[in-house]
């Protein structure tokens, strides 16, 4: 017996050692920490050579420490994380859509950072919708990673060819759409504005713009708002231009919109800056196509004012269940530092995290860049991912376009499911 | 659930004391089997009921431990009138895939016994290509034919002046989108069912189908009295298990809808999948399969009743 306690307490010595080895604190010596940090990026978030160069410089500080960057697919990612959180030994960082992290956050999967958030580079100047998406009652649960906003990508030759210029208003839009509309009406396949159904995030915009929204919040409860008249206005709007000028699956949602505008069929779409590059791609797109591009803002319906537009992007979380908290802390704060943020912005040419940085978009990218200027964002609920999964908004624009419900119904249905969810029903 | 296993008979065993640790053998020798169903179906059906039961979220799910609700998530469904849609539609949608999926595989499988052998390797090959195509894989060629834009059916059928098919979507009306479903359902099941329904047809003595043809039987009259009643375990076998498929069909559905079914495109299986995966709720999402469960053993019985049947008479 007394052999079998030694041998215990050796043991529960060595377990001790380990677990500091592992668990070991930023004050402990770079060099002697070691073990195996997992770092789960979304697909196409981050060029391969600015992942290389963080690794590089995190490999200087951590010789004995391993990072595993795996990249992982948006199609099923939120039952990937259910499951990864559920698990024992989730990954250590986790970039997280920034519709997703309040979900996470309320259930206690990502740390709290609230008392680390000077550790990070320019948390002084983050972008406002990118901190909000990280804020749970009144605590910090993730890094802002980058930030993508919406403009309008157009053919500047057909627009020279129809002699129209991008417009200052939405009744502009729909008179530049249908010039272009009769230049092309030969082509049966032609799309002034390619606007497939289910594309929610840029029927936003046109809610927003009309003073509508998805959602309010009084008293701790928040009632969906989609069947409010000016929301209802916005979406009016839309339904004209979208039967005017789209030949898009009504049903269809947005990705395959940059491989069909290469096809040379479509005039504008509503995209992410970062979509110049899928279209213009050799493979996938047509890189003829690279000095035809240009992009305009969303227009308002009050002339020479621009729409509000949805401001997606991702943040970077780290898992409660880590047993590496620290070091993936290090990791976030090398990945978004000054120099990699930079060549996120030049390189990847997605918005960076903070504003001290927006004056990096030239080009074509400034169009997006000043766009994020004026962007809103979902209801900042823990339920908001589930009314995403939920399809509801998908669903609803399909049944406005197909004529399958008037916008009033559509829209009420809609709005009942919204507050449901949100308010934490099934 | 298709298991016949009858006690050992001990009656006609010569009674000698003693003799009790023999009789445990059979026991012993069924153990490992019974362990291996109750660790791999049991077990999770088990624990299915058991999350059914409970209010299961993402919070749960993290800390593992969820909070007792009794039938509560059974209570919501019940009272859910889109799930009684949603019930009705997937029983109809089985009722038709089985349907034709037997009843082409038969006629496929009648036809191998008549054409030439260099045919029959031909149309087999065709068969077994087909079955062994990843389902995942299949679909998605299925979706670009189908495509709205690209689309290679859209555009024969403008061709051959069928109409004016272009820019046709063909999941605007539920109604031809099930149909498209049907056949890539059909079309994925037919393989496995002809095969099987051949080699049973080649079971079939041919000298007893030839004295019916002598006795003045048309080939209805052989098909119906003489060779159909011969393949019965078959086809009670291929039908019960092709029901039990097609109820419980996901992929197809899920995949050539690009994981977006709207709530017209649910079935059962998808439905429980949305509630447990989509809007987190793991317990609600239980309650629907366990209820999909019931509901296939219920189609199933009779099925199940009748091969067993055949069974004990062989």
């Amino acid at each position: 017996m007394k052999l079998r306690k030694a041998t215990f307490s050796v043991l529960g010595l060595a377990a001790a050692l380990v677990a500091a080895a592992c668990g070991g604190t930023a004050t402990n010596n770079p060099a002697t920490q070691s073990g195996t940090l997992t770092v789960w990026l979304m697909n196409g978030s981050a060029p391969q050579s600015v992942v290389d160069g963080v690794n590089a410089d995190f490999k200087a500080k951590y010789p004995n420490v391993t990072v595993n960057v795996e990249i992982q697919q948006w199609g099923e990612i939120g039952t990937k994380l259910d499951t990864a959180f559920a698990g024992g030994s989730p990954p250590d960082v986790i970039e997280l859509g920034n519709t997703l992290v309040a979900k996470y956050a309320a259930a206690g999967a990502l740390e709290d950072i609230s008392g680390k958030k000077s550790s990070f580079d320019n948390s002084g100047t983050w972008l406002q919708s990118l901190t909000d998406s990280c804020s749970v009652s009144g605590k910090l649960y993730c890094v802002p990673y980058y930030a993508g906003s919406r403009a309008i990508i157009y053919r500047k030759d057909f627009f020279t060819a129809a002699n129209v210029q991008p417009p200052d208003s939405m009744d502009g839009l729909l008179t530049v759409g249908q010039k272009l509309m009769t230049a092309h009406s030969s082509d049966p396949n032609f799309s002034a504005l390619y606007f497939p159904g289910k594309y929610w995030y840029a029927a936003l915009p046109f809610v927003w713009d009309f003073g509508g929204d998805i959602a309010t919040q009084s008293g701790g409860k928040w009632q969906g708002s989609l069947n409010s008249s000016s929301s209802q206005q916005g979406l009016t709007k839309l339904n004209s231009l979208v039967a005017a000028l789209s030949r898009a699956d009504k049903t269809g949602d947005e990705a395959k919109q940059d491989a069909a505008f290469a096809q040379g069929h479509i005039a504008m779409i509503i995209a992410n800056g970062w979509e110049v590059g899928v279209i213009t791609d050799p493979k996938a797109g047509d890189p003829s196509l690279k000095d035809k591009l240009g992009a305009f803002p969303i227009p308002s319906h009050t002339a020479g004012q621009t729409a509000p537009v949805f401001l997606g992007g991702s943040d970077l979380g780290i898992a409660a269940k880590s047993t590496h908290r620290d070091l993936a802390n290090e990791w976030v704060a090398t990945f978004t530092n000054n120099k990699h943020m930079t060549e996120m912005a030049t390189v990847g040419g997605v918005i960076p995290n903070n504003t001290s940085m927006l004056n990096l978009g030239t080009g074509i990218n400034a169009t997006f860049y000043g766009a994020a200027k004026n962007s809103k964002f979902v209801p900042n609920s823990q339920n908001w991912a589930s009314v995403e999964n939920a399809n509801v908004l998908p669903d609803m624009l399909v049944k406005i376009f197909t004529k399958q419900q008037a916008i009033p119904d559509a829209t009420a249905s809609a709005s009942t499911r919204i507050t449901t969810l949100l308010n934490g029903g099934g | 659930m298709g298991l016949a296993i009858t006690a050992p008979d001990l009656e006609s065993a010569p009674r000698r004391p003693g003799r009790v640790r023999t009789n445990l053998l059979p026991y012993a020798l069924i153990s490992p089997s019974v362990a291996v169903i109750a660790g791999i179906l049991a077990f999770p059906l088990g624990m299915l009921v058991w999350l059914s039961l409970q209010h299961y979220g993402l919070r749960e799910l993290i800390a593992h431990a969820g909070d007792w609700v009794g039938a509560g998530n059974y209570l919501r469904i019940l009272a859910d009138p889109l799930f009684h849609q949603v019930i009705l539609r997937t029983l109809l949608f089985t009722l038709v895939c089985v349907a034709l999926t037997v009843s082409l595989s038969t006629l496929i499988a009648l036809l191998l016994l008549k054409v030439r052998q260099a045919v029959r390797i031909i149309v087999m090959s065709a068969l077994v290509f087909v079955w062994t195509t990843p389902v995942i894989v299949s679909v998605d060629i299925w979706q670009w034919m189908f495509d709205y834009e690209f689309g290679v059916i859209n555009y024969l059928l403008t061709q051959l002046h069928v109409g004016n098919f272009i820019h046709h979507n063909w999941f605007d009306d539920p109604i031809q989108g099930w149909s498209v479903f049907v056949v890539i359902v059909v079309w994925g099941a037919i393989p496995f069912v002809t095969i099987t329904l051949f080699a049973g047809l080649l079971q079939v003595p041919s000298d007893v189908v030839d004295a019916a043809h002598v006795d003045g039987a048309g080939a209805w009259q052989r098909f119906w009295f003489v060779t159909a009643p011969m393949l019965k375990p078959i086809f009670l076998i291929v039908t019960c298990l092709s029901t039990i498929w097609d109820f419980g069909v996901f992929t197809q559905i899920y995949v050539m809808l690009n994981a977006r079914p709207s709530a017209d495109y649910y079935t059962i299986a998808i439905y429980a999948y949305r509630e447990s995966f989509g809007v987190t709720q793991y317990g609600l999402g239980a309650a629907i399969a366990v209820v999909l469960v019931l509901v296939l053993v219920v189609v199933t019985f009779f099925y199940v009743r009748e091969t067993v049947k055949v069974a004990e008479i062989a």
